[in-house]
């Protein structure tokens, strides 16, 4: 997976292209919109992560661009911008993503694959196998073992998207996000009050836990 | 020196004022004077008329009656230089010394009788220009006398004609002396009226320049200061006062300002301390167990502060009414239920019970981020400071034109220094740990969406907050 990052600001540039080699992908860096349309027109990208202050074109202008050349490349637009414009909105709409400042790693990496996943035409499966745990997504039932969990809608929701991203660091704000589609940050531990809900209830005594805290970060399924 | 003292007040207001005051007061007194004048001129001429008018009455009734015989020419000559006597008698007086009446008679075959001054034959010419009807009086122009002549002739018998003349001397030189005067009063009057405006026009301007001074040297250090208001309810007293009214709102915002700078400072300075402390720790003890801790927990303060950063930015924003709202139709019910299921866990956490009471399809048009962070908010607030094992009860409904959100509980209610300041940021009770923007936020974005907030005493005694929103507009 080789991605374009165009960010003018050296400290976020830098930590942005270690970052994402260190998550296994090919990255290319440009400072200004001008020479990422160098880059862009070879047309080789999987991904493209954009900031919109630029300092020569606007964002979202050499994203116009970029699309006319004939890209379908998602872009992962980065905003300082608290409050999200309605055309960077239109541009989520339309199978992008954007992510404001300041943000964590994990929150890029997991957003660029959810996009890329998006993207990809893979038919979804109707099941999830992660070692001894299994999900039916179709009857909406999971079982660790051969024991059935008695899991609520949400919990259910909630395992399954930290299934689906098996082996992959998700924050708070990724878990609000996609099971409970909303864009809050809330004061107070409600995600960790789910997660620790849905741990005693998959993770039960006597089996080897799945559910893993990454303390500062968020959480990550996987076999030990 | 005082060239440039002129140019200096030359530059001013005051001046300008004077000097346009002057120059109506000048036109408005100089059409005065001159209808004055006017006036007094027709008065004299018609007085002049009428002796003149009256004297050749006189003459011819006598011509009339007295038999043709050269005595008759001796009364004529007598009764002509009785009457230029006269009015030399009164020229006399003036300083004129200049002969100013005529008299000629004119008759068929014989020489004309003339008296006055010489040569006769300039008067004989320019008499015949003279008015066509006896008995009254007209002006002919005489060359080597600088006034008019006023001429009235009558018929005399047999043919005989009797014109008298009269310059009145005497009446024009007491008008030259008027028009004198006048033009002496008037300029005395213009020079005073400017002076009286100029020295009005200054003194009052001049408390507006005060005023200007004293603005001009305010620093943001001395914003305590007061303009002195008089006591005279005048519009440089206005002025006054309403500059030291702008003055105390500036100075209200400016320590507004303080206080959240000092906040943010305050509130900045002990998270980036033990930050700084934690990653401290781990870059020394890079190989002991729980540097992962420290740096993790280190993230999580970074977390807290700049969602404190981000709430007080949106908080700015919607104080300058800039804050984007994305407004779409939205059934308040449903939001505030998925947010609730959201929250149940944590309030079962704490030994709470939350209930929730919707009354379904209440539509309003809002942001469906910002409301949901609003709720959020609230929901958070509970959580964070109600003590273990309280109901909380969240009921949405109808009230008039508004859907009405009301989140209660049985605790301990608001502390009763929060009640007044609840929605001023940085305002937060003494055991709580959060930034103190919360409500300040809520209230901005509740007004932004046009609705209100207000806090209160729930049928427990516990605390109670409302929220109304303006429901959209139905369309069939």
């Amino acid at each position: 997976m080789r991605l374009l990052i165009v960010e003018d600001d050296q400290a976020i540039r830098t930590f942005l292209e270690r970052g994402l080699a260190e998550a296994g992908f090919q990255v290319d860096a440009a400072s200004d919109g001008l020479s990422a349309m160098a880059l862009a027109i070879e047309g080789i990208h999987d991904a493209l992560v954009v900031d919109l202050g630029l300092p020569d074109i606007d964002g979202l202008e050499f994203i116009a661009r970029v699309r006319a050349q004939g890209s379908t490349a998602p872009v992962l637009i980065l905003s300082a911008r608290r409050s999200v414009d309605d055309r960077v909105r239109g541009l989520e709409q339309g199978g992008d993503d954007y992510l404001t400042k300041p943000f964590a790693l994990a929150e890029v990496v997991a957003r660029l694959r959810n996009l890329l996943r998006r993207h990809s035409t893979q038919p979804e499966s109707s099941r999830v196998r992660v070692a001894d745990l299994e999900l039916d997504l179709v009857r909406r039932e999971a079982r660790r073992g051969a024991r059935l969990l008695q899991l609520t809608t949400q919990e259910f929701a909630l395992l399954e998207y930290l299934c689906r991203n098996a082996g992959r660091v998700v924050t708070r704000t990724l878990i609000l996000d996609h099971v409970w589609r909303m864009r809050i940050d809330p004061a107070t531990n409600v995600v960790d009050v789910h997660i620790y809900r849905l741990r005693s209830k998959v993770d039960v005594e006597g089996v080897p836990p799945l559910i893993h805290t990454i303390r500062g970060i968020g959480y990550v399924l996987k076999p030990v | 020196m005082s060239l440039s003292l002129y140019s200096r007040a030359r530059s001013t207001a005051a001046w300008r004022i004077s000097i346009w005051t002057t120059v109506a007061f000048s036109l408005c007194s100089a059409v005065a004077f001159t209808v004055m004048y006017l006036l007094v001129a027709r008065d004299v001429q018609s007085r002049s008329d009428a002796w003149l008018t009256g004297e050749a009455q006189v003459l011819s009734e006598v011509a009339a009656n007295t038999p043709r015989d050269s005595l008759d020419t001796r009364l004529v000559q007598e009764v002509a230089e009785l009457a230029s006597h006269e009015v030399i008698e009164e020229g006399r007086r003036s300083g004129q010394r200049r002969q100013s009446v005529f008299f000629l008679v004119t008759r068929y075959g014989q020489d004309p009788v003339w008296v006055g001054p010489e040569p006769k034959a300039l008067f004989v010419d320019a008499l015949s220009g003279a008015s066509r009807q006896p008995g009254l009086p007209a002006s002919i122009m005489v060359p080597g006398h600088p006034l008019p002549f006023r001429v009235v002739w009558n018929n005399g018998p047999e043919g005989t004609r009797l014109y008298l003349g009269f310059a009145d001397t005497a009446a024009n030189a007491m008008l030259h002396r008027l028009i004198e005067r006048f033009a002496l009063i008037w300029c005395a009057m213009a020079l005073i009226g400017f002076a009286i405006s100029a020295a009005g026009a200054f003194r009052t301007l001049q408390r507006v320049e005060q005023i200007s001074e004293m603005v001009g040297r305010m620093g943001t250090e001395d914003l305590g200061k007061r303009l002195p208001e008089a006591l005279a309810d005048d519009e440089i007293s206005r002025l006054s006062r309403t500059f030291n009214r702008m003055l105390e709102r500036i100075q209200r915002s400016v320590n507004q300002i303080r206080i959240v700078t000092d906040s943010v400072a305050h509130d900045l300075k002990s998270p980036v301390t033990s930050i700084r402390g934690s990653l401290e720790f781990a870059l020394l003890h890079g190989n002991s167990e729980d540097w992962q801790d420290r740096v993790a927990d280190a993230v999580e303060k970074l977390d807290r502060l700049s969602q404190t950063l981000n709430t007080a930015l949106d908080l700015a924003e919607a104080d300058a009414g800039a804050l984007p709202l994305k407004r779409e139709p939205l059934d308040l019910g449903l939001l505030v239920e998925r947010l609730s299921d959201l929250f149940q866990p944590s309030f079962a956490d704490k030994q709470h019970k939350l209930h929730c009471y919707v009354q379904p399809g209440l539509f309003i048009e809002g942001d469906p981020s910002l409301l949901s962070r609003t709720i959020a908010n609230l929901l958070d607030n509970e959580v964070a400071h109600l003590p273990p094992g309280r109901k909380v009860a969240v009921t949405v409904g109808q009230a008039d034109q508004y859907a009405e959100l009301i989140i209660e509980d049985d605790g301990p209610g608001f502390p009763e220094e929060l009640r007044v300041r609840a929605f001023e940021r940085f305002v937060k009770g003494q055991h709580s740990s959060g930034h103190g923007l919360g409500l300040a936020f809520v209230n901005a974005i509740v007004q932004a969406h046009g609705g209100c907030v207000t806090i209160g005493d729930s049928a427990s005694g516990g605390a109670q907050i409302r929220i109304k929103l303006p429901m959209a507009k139905v369309s069939a």
